[in-house]
């Protein structure tokens, strides 16, 4: 990259001749433009984080906790059935999810980047997606409730229209509730990189595959998606951590069937639990880590982005 | 120091890690000149133009300004103006505001500047457009607004990285007029990066060949055409045979050529092709001992004897036109 | 080029209206809901119409007090977006370069994102506890929120300077300005729209955030953390008249910027040649 000269610089001159100036190099510049961002997050992420990294080791009682080096806690973490019982059970929900989104968030974005013609319609139809999201999550997750519910709107909606005799159970408190409101909730987070990557592609390369004689799904398949891959990928890692870090969905519209790992975290919390909520924490972490890291083998996301 | 030029290159160099874009070059510019610095793209010559101009640092040597020492010395203090190719007026000004903007920098009074400003604008008849926005303006306006931002600056060198790429060839010829009779009116140095030959040749006082971060050859376009120095110089000029002499490699003028019917003595070849250009017609041949050639037939001649692709023929010139070529 | 639509719009259309009817249906149950009689509850049916619930907005209950928290919540947000902006911009400059532990800070940023929100909220509140400092709305809940706009805020810088062209900087330059004006006359103004984007976006997030706040919040709630509290210990349709309030609030906040943004944008668009 090329870098402008004489922009960061101080002059010296000496016997009236320009010397070397004595400036600031241009990595020290970007240095001092990122360093309030990294103070940020090296004092309320990093610091925060290794924190509870170490009190996942500490002793405790009812009364506080105590500084120690133990791995009773992550013993504890470990050999509890519900542990992985959960964790098995927010996997399902986010794998669900995630294909759900995916489908649904390609296809519309590929819907307003390929079939929409002008501009300002596909503002208004992105607006459209994105302006629910303005309104706060949670109230449009109990939003739910009446809809689905047995006297909700949808069960009235089909028995007015003979669709069905009586109303369908399944639609609330269930699994089937916590997927639609995540589905609700985080497709616009696989619609918006998606569109992204597919607005990136050139148009040109699309009509070459169908000039080679490539049918449209074979363009699809061979061309847009792994030219999108990038968007996929941030929109997947997206919804995945978004599901998997949930609080409040699953404890909401699982009618309590279900426990969301973070839920039964938090519980520990308010109990002043800190040393096993810490272990379950650094658990947490690790194990979103790992997924993150491994989505991001698929696309180096830094050189996408960072341009 | 010698006052005689305006920009002397000293040994210059521009390296990027491992990779020299330009090798110790040196160059003097005589004061008041057309400068047109040529080559095809990687040679190196926009790293030196963005060199004299301050916006890329030097590896090594020095740059010297009408005697003084400018290496190490931000743009504005250098007595140089650029013109970018993208013309990167500032979209968000008006064309008076973007003229006006180096006079704001140095703390000019609003309406001392904006008098000024509109003064440069009349210069190069965009004075109505003054309040516009560049988006609404077309490129060769564009252009000349870039130009009008330049100059108000009073340089003493005006640099141009590739001006007339972004122009339609009909366009491209007129501000080609423009720009020799603005740099004779004003007195002042142009160094003019391109890679068109045509460009280069119209403009040039002086006409500098560059390949692969070396300079080539420096003269006037009459000198370099006439006599070039290498057969790559020869190839990138244009109209020109680069042949295997007895001697070693020559180079005739396309156009002082001739076809002869096949016979003893020229060299003997068969064509390749038949182009017609207007004036002349253009006959590609390829020599018997495999080298390309073309002859420029002037159109009378053409249609007195044309000849077919395939057939045989034979290339003769008079050895007065002849030029050894170094290498 | 055949103007007929490939079959495949119709199909995708198809389902691109389904998935609005479904974004907004709960929506419109939310806005239809707000208006339910004074003796009905929370689901259907409706019990007659009223405004009751907005009025309940305004009076302080004992569970909740909205018109406070709504207060908070803005000041916050707006506080949060002006942070956001400063620090993203800046860092967004830093980044068009390479520079010594650049990978780092990306990933820590990316790390930031998509960590947990409730855990980065445990983590800021048990080392306020643990350093005995009392935990407050701008304080560690600021600090919370600013771990969710910064990414956000840092990746669509990326987008924006990477679509800025340098010559502007280089033009500035040559005529004359050093860094500062540089900033101030050029490379602030060209990008002003996609910085007003980040304003905004990091204003959105932070007013509709809960879970990262709501362990670092301290004695006073935002709005989001009220409308928690409500939902947990008594459900009525103010729950839904909020909804609509806020709603109409962002609606018309982002509205207006849009506008601004788009006014700016048409004026600058380069013609096509």
């Amino acid at each position: 990259m090329m870098q402008a000269s004489g922009t960061h610089a101080l002059e010296l001159v000496v016997d009236g001749r320009p010397r070397a100036r004595v400036g600031l190099p241009a990595w020290a510049v970007s240095w001092l433009q990122v360093a309030p961002v990294a103070v940020v997050l090296a004092v309320l992420f990093v610091a925060p984080t290794v924190l509870f990294l170490v009190v996942s080791f500490f002793d405790y009682d009812r009364v506080g906790m105590y500084p120690a080096f133990m791995l009773d806690n992550y013993v504890e973490v470990f050999t509890t059935p519900a542990t992985l019982r959960i964790y098995l059970s927010s996997l399902r929900f986010a794998l669900i999810v995630w294909a759900t989104t995916l489908f649904l968030g390609f296809s519309i974005a590929q819907f307003l980047v390929f079939h929409v013609r002008t501009a300002r319609m596909r503002m208004l139809l992105f607006l459209a997606c994105a302006i629910p999201f303005w309104t706060s999550g949670i109230i449009r997750t109990i939003a739910w409730i009446p809809f689905l519910g047995r006297n909700g709107a949808f069960n009235t909606m089909l028995l007015d229209l003979r669709i069905i005799d009586t109303p369908l159970e399944f639609l609330l408190f269930s699994d089937f509730s916590v997927i639609i409101t995540y589905v609700h909730l985080y497709t616009l987070l696989m619609i918006g990189p998606i569109a992204n990557s597919l607005s990136k592609i050139d148009k040109a390369l699309i009509e070459a595959a169908r000039d080679a004689g490539a049918s449209r799904f074979q363009t699809l398949f061979w061309v847009i998606i792994p030219l999108a891959r990038t968007g996929i990928v941030l929109g997947s890692i997206l919804v995945f951590t978004q599901v998997i870090g949930d609080y409040f969905v699953v404890k909401r519209m699982s009618g309590g069937q279900s426990a969301s790992i973070v839920s039964a975290l938090s519980t520990e919390i308010q109990a002043m639990q800190f040393p096993p909520a810490s272990a379950n924490a650094v658990v947490l972490v690790a194990f979103v880590a790992v997924l993150v890291a491994g989505m991001m083998r698929i696309v180096d996301v830094r050189k996408e982005l960072v341009s | 120091m010698d006052p005689r030029y305006d920009v002397e290159l000293v040994d210059v160099s521009k390296r990027y890690g491992a990779t020299t874009a330009v090798d110790a070059i040196s160059l003097r510019i005589p004061k008041a000149s057309y400068c047109c610095l040529l080559g095809p793209s990687g040679c190196g010559k926009t790293s030196t133009l963005r060199m004299i101009a301050g916006h890329e640092s030097i590896s090594g040597g020095d740059v010297l300004i009408d005697g003084r020492n400018v290496t190490g010395l931000p743009p504005v203090k250098r007595g140089t103006a650029m013109m970018f190719q993208s013309y990167a007026l500032f979209p968000h000004l008006s064309c008076v505001d973007n003229v006006a903007f180096s006079l704001r920098m140095r703390g000019v009074g609003k309406a001392e500047r904006l008098r000024k400003a509109r003064e440069f604008l009349d210069l190069v008849q965009l004075g109505a457009y003054a309040e516009r926005l560049p988006a609404q303006l077309s490129g060769g306006q564009q252009q000349r607004v870039a130009l009008a931002r330049a100059l108000i600056i009073g340089p003493q060198v005006l640099l141009l990285d590739e001006p007339l790429s972004a122009l339609d060839p009909f366009l491209r010829v007129r501000v080609r007029e423009e720009l020799k009779r603005l740099q004779r009116e004003l007195g002042i140095t142009f160094i003019h990066v391109t890679h068109s030959q045509d460009e280069a040749m119209a403009l040039a006082d002086q006409m500098v060949m560059m390949e692969d971060g070396h300079i080539r050859q420096v003269g006037t376009p009459r000198d370099v055409f006439e006599r070039p120095a290498s057969s790559f110089i020869a190839r990138f000029i244009g109209g020109q045979n680069v042949l295997t002499g007895s001697a070693g490699p020559i180079a005739i003028r396309a156009d002082r050529c001739r076809l002869e019917p096949a016979g003893p003595g020229g060299v003997p070849a068969s064509v390749v092709a038949v182009e017609y250009l207007g004036t002349v017609v253009r006959v590609a041949l390829k020599t018997n001992s495999g080298e390309e050639a073309s002859v420029m037939v002037p159109d009378h001649v053409y249609y007195a004897a044309p000849v077919e692709p395939g057939s045989g023929t034979r290339l003769t010139w008079s050895p007065d036109d002849e030029h050894a070529l170094a290498a | 080029m055949d103007d007929r639509r490939p079959f495949t719009f119709y199909l995708l259309a198809g389902l691109m209206a389904l998935f609005l009817l479904f974004l907004y249906g709960p929506m419109v149950i939310i806005y239809v809901l707000s208006f339910q009689g004074p003796d009905g509850g929370v689901t259907f049916p409706m019990v007659g119409l009223s405004t009751k619930w907005f009025g309940d907005i305004l009076r302080p209950g004992q569970m909740a007090d909205i018109p406070a928290s709504f207060g908070r919540s803005l000041l916050l947000a707006a506080l949060v977006s002006v942070l956001t902006v400063v620090l993203s911009v800046a860092a967004g400059l830093g980044f068009r370069r390479r520079f010594p532990g650049a990978g780092l800070l990306f990933y820590v940023a990316i790390a930031s994102l998509v960590m947990p929100s409730l855990l980065v909220g445990f983590g800021i509140s048990l080392g306020f506890q643990m350093l005995g400092l009392e935990q407050g709305l701008f304080t560690s809940a600021l600090g919370a929120q600013l771990t969710w706009t910064l990414p956000f805020g840092l990746l669509t810088m990326f987008a924006v300077v990477a679509r800025f062209n340098r010559s502007y900087e280089e033009a500035a330059t040559d005529l004359g300005a050093n860094a500062w004006q540089r900033l101030r006359y050029v490379t602030v103004p060209i990008l002003l729209p996609g910085i007003i984007g980040v304003g905004i976006g990091a204003f959105t997030l932070s007013y509709d955030e809960y879970a990262r706040t709501t362990l670092t919040i301290g004695s006073h709630n935002t709005l989001p953390l009220e409308i928690y509290a409500l939902i947990a210990s008594d459900s009525t349709p103010v729950l839904f008249a909020i909804g609509t309030v806020t709603t109409v609030v962002s609606f018309t906040l982002i509205g207006l910027t849009l506008a601004v943004v788009l006014r700016l944008q048409r004026r600058r668009s380069m013609r096509m040649a």
